[in-house]
């Protein structure tokens, strides 16, 4: 790599790269439109060779660069929350993806969901805290698995 | 037991003679709720307990929930687990001596280090806030369910605490006094007082998370109500676990 990435592009990264390890995934892509000609394709997996990432911003916004779409991206650390499906957990927990062990998820990848329809619960303090759909749609992807730990705004699914 | 409880301003009290279980008609009750209110059931068909773990409960025994509308993030409505306990431990501490009793984090409460009550927190939450929270309570007020090899092995009170409507009259006063306390001086008091009372504190528990088992020193619970451990490799927070006594477990 000849360019030297972005400040905000190396934040960026390592926000995935902490997500993935966080949520147990094994794989995450993100792509990201600043412009017309400049864009931003992430790609970070593990368990396999060491992580890829592969930033590729033709017109590489100037650092603090001023108002408007790229400084807004710049202060972006996690693509999936930023989704605008996304549901995001709204405490530190654990993650049930299930009403409980060996039960059938309360939903799967597919599912078209009714608005207040439970998705998902994170538990803090033995409290079971009900995350409902907050609005009809379908189940696009699920960020967790059941059983994981989960910090305060992390991505737990995508509803659209 | 002939205590005289007044019941709490503000609250208002349900009596069923069955129902599926008290936390289930907490949820049902909880869209349309007005003031913050006590279920209790004689008898519960389908008792929950946390995680699909059974809780059985005879006839005499206590079950409850209070369900609220409260304000706030959903992680300032599970402090209320502390509450709770803080609440059930003053309840029982009338009818036997507080030295037999301990607190579990966050929420259990042990007599003679046995398991002689369960409490189960069920909240929603929408765009960041709480929409309701019960706080689920059973008591093995006249008798115990018999579990074999149960880390905490289940015990009861025996009768000596009185039958479940006074002990509803004496849980939900002490319950609005913590409320009160929470809402007006915040979490610290009620932090406090549940250290006072919590059982292995600085001696080596073990945290159980769906995944891994976290081994140390139980230091303090923070000002989040999360577990604090010493452990060879630092410190731990823990938002959700199933603490055990010792290394083991």
């Amino acid at each position: 790599m000849t360019d030297t990435p972005h400040k905000s592009d190396v934040a960026f990264i390592q926000a995935l790269a902490e997500l993935l390890r966080e949520n147990d995934l094994t794989e995450l892509r993100v792509k990201r439109e600043y412009g017309a000609d400049d864009s931003l394709d992430v790609r970070v997996s593990r368990g396999g060779p060491a992580p890829v990432a592969a930033p590729a911003p033709a017109a590489p916004p100037p650092p603090q660069a001023p108002a408007t779409a790229p400084a807004a991206a710049a202060e972006v650390p996690e693509d999936p929350a930023r989704h605008p499906g996304a549901v995001t957990s709204p405490m530190v927990g654990t993650a049930y993806l299930a009403a409980e062990p060996g039960a059938a998820p309360f939903v799967k990848t597919g599912d078209t969901v009714e608005e207040g329809q439970t998705l998902v619960i994170v538990e803090a303090m033995k409290t079971m805290n009900h995350i409902p759909a907050p609005h009809a749609g379908t189940v696009k992807r699920i960020l967790v698995e059941d059983g994981a730990p989960v910090e305060f705004g992390a991505p737990l699914m995508i509803v659209e | 037991m002939s205590t005289e409880a007044v019941w709490p301003e503000g609250y208002d009290r349900l009596i069923l003679d069955e129902v599926d279980s008290t936390n289930a008609e907490a949820a049902r009750l909880a869209p349309d709720l007005g003031r913050p209110t006590w279920i209790l059931a004689r008898r519960q068909t389908a008792p929950r307990g946390r995680r699909g773990k059974s809780w059985t409960m005879p006839e005499g025994n206590f079950a409850a929930t209070l369900v609220m509308r409260p304000t706030g993030t959903p992680g300032w409505a599970a402090l209320r687990s502390f509450l709770a306990a803080n609440a059930l431990f003053e309840a029982l501490a009338l009818s036997v001596d507080r030295t037999r009793l301990g607190l579990k984090w966050p929420n259990d409460v042990l007599l003679d280090g046995g398991k002689v009550a369960g409490i189960l927190l069920e909240s929603a939450s929408q765009n960041g806030q709480v929409s309701w929270l019960a706080i689920g309570i059973g008591i093995n007020l006249q008798s115990a369910p018999r579990i074999r090899d149960a880390a905490f092995p289940p015990v009861a009170l025996d009768g000596a605490a009185g039958g479940p409507e006074e002990m509803l009259d004496l849980l939900a006063g002490y319950y609005a006094t913590e409320e009160a306390i929470l809402e007006r001086l915040g979490f610290e008091p009620i932090r406090e007082k549940w250290l006072r009372h919590a059982a292995r504190l600085g001696e080596v528990i073990t945290a159980r998370t769906g995944r891994d088992a976290v081994t140390g020193r139980f230091e303090t619970v923070d000002q989040d109500g999360r577990l604090v451990l010493a452990t060879p490799e630092g410190e731990r927070r823990i938002a959700a676990a199933d603490v055990y006594f010792g290394e083991g477990a």
